[in-house]
């Protein structure tokens, strides 16, 4: 069994980490894409047994980039960013295409590799529904509010937005929707289980259900099926909290948890907070796994290698209520660190 | 239980009064008791629903609410722990019963010599003249005469009490004026008193040497006479919630003491001794007592005041300070704000 060792990525971005993917599975399964507010997106791979993750490219974008994701393969990748567009990145090239534009900057973009269908959410509170098997057709969606995460699961799509708006798309709809060209109802819509604005949202890799994060430390977990049974089954639960020193009136500070990312394989998820913590909860025995060690600053994603080999962290300073121009400064500060698993570290002891 | 007793009821029956663990309140019975829990620790502030314990909310709140329980509603400060499973008296941890009963010993000898100071009257159960310290003492020799009678029945009391087969403990003369300490098995508090946990009170050193009984922590006191030994506190029984738990077996019924028990005798000069010594040595108000601090803060709705010592324990109920508190615009929307982020449409490609 390999024990568990945690090493950090040569030339991490400059400024603030906005996202952190892995590649999909196939030949390259260990490369790993981060966005940065520095106006880049870095291609690093991870060499096994080395306890190295080696910058392999940097994609330079007009403005800051606030969200990638890999495509069909590992030399594709999509992009979203302050400049309003969503871009389609050859990562053996270089080169870039515009897939569209939105009226505001694009907050998230999700590939969904069973429909392929590339999903983009932007400030402008619209949806770009892009079926790339024919790609001159792209549908808009008009939102209810901000979307400020999205997540994708095999079938379904999840939208979170201010008002604690939560919309559910299921997939295939979204596809046919893309051909017909025919706004689609979100399958689902709900109100979010938390009370405060929500930060990330994952999805269970076995479609069930997904996980939801919000700025006042608490995550919640539910499941899509719309059944009282599968309804009661939700929960949610604080965390990435710590009690305040004694000289400050006491109290906990509470942070916001920044980052969800669930297992590939065992299903349990990790979580990452504006405390640095970074936590692996076992969805279905409620309990957490682990919590490892506190890094300096604020933990900004999260994610799995596709074969839950390795967890991907991105740490940098976190923007907090009260700071400006003057008092954020990420400059430098940013670090993206690999924490190589042992076998049964993620892996959850099943209910009760 | 007999007849309710008018007035003051005595040290016994005090302590055999449940308890709630969370705010020191007593009860006339158990039942009582369980009826304040459910309704003042043990409910839901969401639904309003009535759980048997703080762990049965805990999962309530889980299950039903998606929230998390932290403390126990209504608790004194250094009572909010969700750790302890209480249930009417069940659970009560050993140390915190010793430190009711002393807080219940100490209050009762406090009110007691209070009294005596207010009326001028004798201790219940001591007909002799002897009254408060204050008064100057004149003994008249049909009083003396009294005096003697009274100690020679006493004398044949514990005689008889020693040929029933119960050895006496009390070996020093007894004459009104040195106390017979142990007289009752709860004496008042003495200086030096071997309590071994959290250090509650601090008493006043005695104005002279007293013969100080060395009761270790949690044994009960002498056994006296008939009366039978007191359990040393509540029986920590794992028993199901729905069971009342038992009562310490407690013969005893409430009435006068039985014969051969010396109940009060010689006792309360020495506590207005003691009393007065603490005033004056103290500052400290009789019954002053920290629990007894927190317990009235607590009714007056008053968060205590934040000292050193009492700091951690106040710390639960202060609220919380959110590190990004903008419920409506996220982080990312204010960083995309910054002059060195803004996005300026150049001219469009």
């Amino acid at each position: 069994m390999a024990p568990a060792t945690q090493f950090e990525a040569s030339q991490p971005p400059n400024d603030a980490i906005s996202s952190l993917v892995f590649s999909p599975s196939g030949s390259q399964p260990n490369r790993l894409l981060v966005s940065s507010w520095d106006k880049h997106v870095y291609l690093y791979e991870i060499i096994d047994g080395a306890e190295e993750a080696r910058l392999i490219n940097k994609y330079e974008h007009r403005a800051p980039v606030l969200d990638v994701c890999f495509g069909a393969n590992s030399n594709e990748a999509f992009s979203a960013g302050l400049d309003q567009l969503v871009k389609r990145i050859d990562l053996t090239t270089g080169e870039h295409q515009t897939l569209s534009k939105h009226k505001d900057a694009v907050r998230c973009v999700v590939y969904s590799p069973q429909h392929s269908l590339l999903i983009s959410a932007s400030w402008d509170s619209t949806l770009h529904i892009h079926n790339l098997s024919s790609p001159s057709e792209v549908l808009t969606i008009p939102l209810p509010g901000k979307p400020h995460a999205l997540s994708i699961s095999p079938s379904k799509l999840v939208v979170a937005m201010t008002a604690r708006l939560v919309h559910i798309h299921d997939l295939p709809t979204l596809l046919t929707s893309t051909s017909t060209q025919q706004i689609p109802q979100p399958w689902q819509t709900r109100e979010s289980s938390l009370k405060f604005l929500t930060r990330a949202v994952a999805c269970m890799p076995n479609d069930a259900g997904y996980a939801t994060s919000s700025i006042e430390g608490r995550v919640a977990v539910e499941w899509f099926e719309d059944t009282p049974e599968s309804q009661a089954r939700k929960y949610a639960f604080k965390c990435h909290r710590q009690p305040a020193p004694e000289e400050e009136g006491g109290g906990d500070i509470v942070y916001p948890v920044n980052a969800l990312a669930f297992h590939p394989v065992y299903g349990t998820f990790a979580s990452g907070g504006g405390d640095g913590t970074v936590a692996l909860w076992d969805a279905e025995a409620k309990r957490r796994m682990r919590q490892y060690q506190k890094f300096p600053e604020s933990v900004a994603a999260l994610e799995f290698s596709k074969d839950g080999k390795y967890l991907a962290i991105g740490v940098c300073p976190g923007f907090e209520s009260g700071m400006d121009e003057q008092t954020y400064n990420a400059e430098g500060r940013s670090r993206v660190l690999i924490r190589e698993l042992s076998e049964t570290e993620a892996k959850g002891k099943g209910p009760k | 239980m007999g007849k309710k007793k008018r007035g003051h009821p005595d040290v016994e029956e005090l302590l055999e009064r449940p308890w709630c663990y969370y705010c020191e309140r007593d009860f006339e019975d158990l039942k009582l008791l369980i009826s304040h829990q459910k309704a003042k620790h043990f409910k839901c502030d969401r639904c309003g629903k009535r759980l048997n314990t703080a762990g049965g909310l805990s999962v309530h709140m889980n299950q039903v609410h998606k929230e998390s329980l932290t403390s126990v509603e209504n608790a004194l400060p250094n009572r909010q722990g969700l750790d302890i499973e209480i249930f009417g008296m069940e659970g009560v941890p050993e140390e915190i019963i010793q430190q009711h009963n002393q807080r219940i010993i100490q209050n009762f000898y406090t009110a007691q010599a209070e009294r005596q100071a207010a009326t001028g009257n004798p201790p219940r159960g001591n007909s002799s003249s002897q009254g408060p310290t204050k008064k100057i003492k004149i003994e008249t020799p049909e009083e003396l005469k009294k005096r003697l009678a009274e100690h020679r029945a006493r004398l044949a009391a514990q005689k008889a009490a020693a040929a029933n087969g119960t050895p006496l403990p009390v070996s020093a003369p007894i004459d009104g004026q040195s106390p017979s300490q142990g007289a009752s098995p709860f004496p008042p508090p003495q200086p030096g008193f071997p309590y071994a946990t959290t250090p509650v009170t601090a008493y006043p050193p005695a104005p002279q040497g007293y013969p100080v009984p060395a009761y270790p922590p949690g044994a009960p006191g002498p056994a006296f006479g008939n009366l039978p030994a007191r359990p040393p506190g509540a029986p920590l029984i794992p028993s199901a919630p729905s069971a009342l738990p038992q009562r310490p077996p407690y013969s005893y019924n409430g009435g006068a003491p039985p014969p051969g028990f010396p109940l009060g005798s010689g006792i309360p000069s020495t506590v207005d001794e003691l009393v007065a010594s603490a005033a004056a040595a103290g500052g400290r108000t009789p019954g002053g007592d920290d629990i007894d601090q927190l317990i009235r803060m607590a009714e007056a709705g008053i968060k205590p005041a934040k000292t050193a010592e009492d700091a951690p324990v106040e710390k639960k109920k202060k609220g919380m300070r959110m590190v990004y508190d903008d419920t409506e615009v996220s982080p990312e929307e204010k960083m995309a704000a910054l002059a060195r982020y803004r996005w300026v449409e150049e001219t469009v490609v």
